[in-house]
């Protein structure tokens, strides 16, 4: 049995670099590589389905140790592959998720003339965040890790002649390193202390040892790559790729690595308070914010991705709870709903045009039925749709959250933010599926193709069955408590429908002429993003800007020039000028003094 | 417009035509709009006749005022407009003008009024560069 997981998880892996060998052929005309790449992933999906039967009937997990590489007397880097209850259940997942986007990105991107590229960036980046995601020591970790964010740069600036682009290649890749600064740390934390990079190793051995500093650099990795507050602007940033970019990369899987990551390495965090407190805390805050500022944002793919953003808060609360399995829950339900999401989007958006405006959407219910069903069916499920997928993660965290002696004001903030997440997801709902329309007459607007139409109804089912499939499979690991008070239990779902109806309700007052601007405070606030990227991209800047001027004006002209020797001789300048015009051409004024001095010089001698 | 000043009528039509922009920014439904944009009009109207440059100028920066309070932060832009989602977006799959030059004979006998005009088109050019 353990030999049948192991030969068909390696399998995998050469299924999917197969695509990626051939590009390297010299002569290569006519290549199909974009549906070689699809039919490769779909085919490794499947085929991944056997360890994960296997895993679940007998709860096999392995880990494949396949080659020495760097090895010093004193230090082991192998290549290992664990594959674990987490790794197991992830990548069928991922590679169904990529599947459905790969096919997408047939229809999507057929225009392009480097579509062959596009597809073997995506496959790269595939390849590399299942090395991470199976990875059994940090290095190999890190090289998934660092392959993720460069594949993010090279995809998030696709359209590289676009200047938005580049900058928001740059900004994901800045923002990133950052967050690499803490994984790094960790790493050399655990070479110099535990004298080992795999993972059975330092949890055995770091029992005895303050944790602390590792686990803030695992922290601050995770704020980096799963944009939680504070090193969160790249991710909305991040929507200038084209949507089978943002829907693979920024909702389901490279967003998830950094809590990957913390979920992996969850028995060193489970008795260190701080650590756990600080993930608690920064979850709720991001979750809260990123949740605010969805509220107002006018462009489809943005409100998407903040709502990632909270989410990505949520599992960071969760992992603050000490539940790191559900967070994993949380992960899995979560990338096929808002991999629908982004690909709804993106055939809303190819179908106006590339219009990206919810103010220029409305009425597509009747023109495109499928589409806003499937859209609805994926809002429903992101809000915690009584058993739709998101219900079973989202409901178990709200009440874990309950039901747990932590700090409240994490509780409400996650609370209130659970009310946004109903809130913006009707506002994307009304504005765009529902009343007329307000977009152009001539738009070409088509669902029919079934490269479309296929991939977002398997994600779909996905939206549909998946939470509860995943939550009737998986061995908790820890003791959830049962019994609470109805109104905890029902938290969530109340707060849900709180957040619906206000919306509602503010949404029959904005088709009325009631005033045109809101509050312009919360607004702009809202709006312009808590202002966060504007103060921290720009006031750096601008005060070393306004620093330069105020010394090269202030300092270098005024005192050492003006007071010196350039006062000093625009003084003399002028003194010198004033006295040359006086003089100037008075001929006979000059020659009557002369002879004047003349006749006073010899008057003396004279007498 | 040939100078680099701008007339007064310009800045009104500017700030009229700014200040609808605006107002459909947030005004997202277009019975709302239309509510909103006539009351505007109504507005301008009003004041329209006045013959005091004086008066007008001062109603004028009243007006660019009252639309720095009250402008949308995101307006709406056209997504091939400069800030809009695919301003440049085609840019790198652009290929020079100078490729042109170097097309086989053969080819350019394809399109012959085209490779007409461009010999005129670059004489303009080199005279007016210096200007430029």
């Amino acid at each position: 049995m353990a030999l049948i997981m192991h030969s068909s998880l390696l399998l995998i892996f050469f299924t999917l670099l197969y695509p990626l060998l051939t590009t390297l052929n010299p002569d290569q005309q006519e290549s199909k590589l974009a549906e070689m790449t699809k039919t490769a992933v779909s085919s490794a999906f499947f085929i991944s389905l056997l360890p994960l039967m296997i895993f679940l009937n007998l709860k096999t997990e392995g880990i494949i140790t396949n080659w020495h590489w760097m090895n010093t007397q004193t230090f082991d880097i192998n290549i290992s592959f664990k594959f674990d209850h987490y790794s197991l259940i992830f990548v069928p997942i991922a590679l169904y998720v990529t599947w459905s986007i790969l096919e997408f990105a047939l229809w999507y991107m057929h225009s392009d003339p480097y579509i062959n590229r596009f597809f073997k960036y995506l496959l790269t980046f595939l390849v590399a965040m299942i090395i991470l995601v199976t990875a059994n020591n940090m290095f190999q970790l890190f090289i998934g890790w660092e392959g993720v964010g460069i594949m993010s740069f090279l995809l998030i600036g696709w359209w590289h002649g676009r200047a938005d682009a580049n900058t928001a290649a740059l900004q994901a890749v800045i923002y990133n390193r950052v967050g690499d600064i803490g994984l790094i740390m960790t790493m050399a934390w655990f070479a110099m202390n535990l004298n080992s990079w795999e993972i059975q190793q330092v949890f055995t051995l770091s029992k005895d040892f303050n944790m602390t500093i590792p686990l803030m650099g695992l922290a601050l990795a995770a704020t980096g790559k799963s944009a939680q507050f504070g090193l969160h602007p790249w991710l909305p940033s991040a929507m200038e790729g084209p949507t089978p970019v943002s829907a693979l990369l920024h909702s389901s899987t490279m967003v998830v690595a950094g809590i990957f990551l913390l979920i992996r390495l969850h028995p060193l965090m489970e008795n260190n308070q701080l650590a756990l407190t600080i993930c608690l805390c920064l979850g709720a805050l991001t979750s809260l914010f990123t949740a605010t500022c969805a509220l107002t944002q006018n462009d489809i793919k943005k409100i998407v991705a903040f709502s990632t953003s909270s989410q990505l808060g949520l599992m960071m609360v969760t992992i603050g709870l000490n539940q790191p399995q559900l967070a994993f829950l949380h992960i899995c339900t979560h990338a096929f709903f808002k991999a629908m999401l982004f690909l709804c989007s993106g055939s809303i958006i190819h179908s106006l045009n590339d219009e990206q405006d919810i103010r220029k959407m409305g009425g597509l219910f009747n023109i495109m039925p499928a589409t806003s069903t499937y859209f609805t069916i994926g809002s429903l499920a992101l809000t915690g749709t009584p058993f739709l997928a998101g219900f079973f993660s989202k409901d178990a965290i709200i009440e874990a959250l309950n039901t747990s002696y932590l700090n409240a004001w994490a509780l409400i903030l996650t609370l209130i933010a659970t009310s946004f997440t109903a809130v913006y997801s009707f506002r994307l709902v009304y504005f765009v599926i529902m009343g007329t329309p307000r977009f152009l007459p001539l738009s070409p607007i088509n669902e029919n193709n079934p490269l479309v139409i296929n991939p977002i109804k398997r994600l779909a089912w996905g939206s549909i069955i998946a939470g509860f499939i995943i939550t009737h499979n998986f061995l908790p690991m820890k003791t959830p408590i049962m019994t609470m008070p109805t109104t905890l239990k029902m938290a969530a779902l109340l707060v849900t429908i709180m957040g619906l109806l206000i919306a509602m309700d503010l949404a029959n007052m904005t088709s009325k002429q009631v005033k045109i601007t809101p509050t312009i405070t919360t607004h702009h606030f809202s709006n312009m993003l808590g202002f966060f990227p504007a103060i921290t991209h720009r006031l750096i800047p601008k005060l070393n800007l306004t620093l330069g001027q105020s010394i090269a004006t202030q300092f270098d002209k005024t005192w050492l020039e003006t007071v010196g020797p350039k006062g000093l001789a625009l003084t003399q300048t002028v003194l010198a000028k004033i006295t040359n015009d006086i003089t100037r051409g008075m001929i006979k004024t000059y020659l009557t003094i002369f002879l004047l001095t003349l006749i006073l010089a010899t008057i003396p001698i004279l007498l | 417009m040939a100078a680099v000043y701008l007339t007064h009528h310009q800045k009104v039509l500017r700030l009229y035509k700014k200040s609808l922009r605006h107002i459909e920014s947030w005004c997202i439904f277009r019975d709302k709009y239309r509510f909103y944009a006539c009351l505007l009009r109504a507005r301008f109207d009003e004041n329209k006749h006045e013959k005091d440059m004086v008066k007008a100028t001062i109603m004028l920066k009243a007006g660019e005022e009252e639309f720095w309070a009250n402008q949308h932060p995101q307006p709406y832009l056209f997504p091939d407009s400069p800030g809009g989602t695919s301003y440049e977006r085609y840019e790198c799959y652009k290929v020079p003008e100078w490729c042109l030059d170097h097309w086989h004979p053969s080819e350019k006998a394809m399109y012959p009024d085209y490779f007409a005009k461009r010999e005129q088109w670059k004489k303009l050019r080199v005279q007016s560069w210096d200007r430029e």
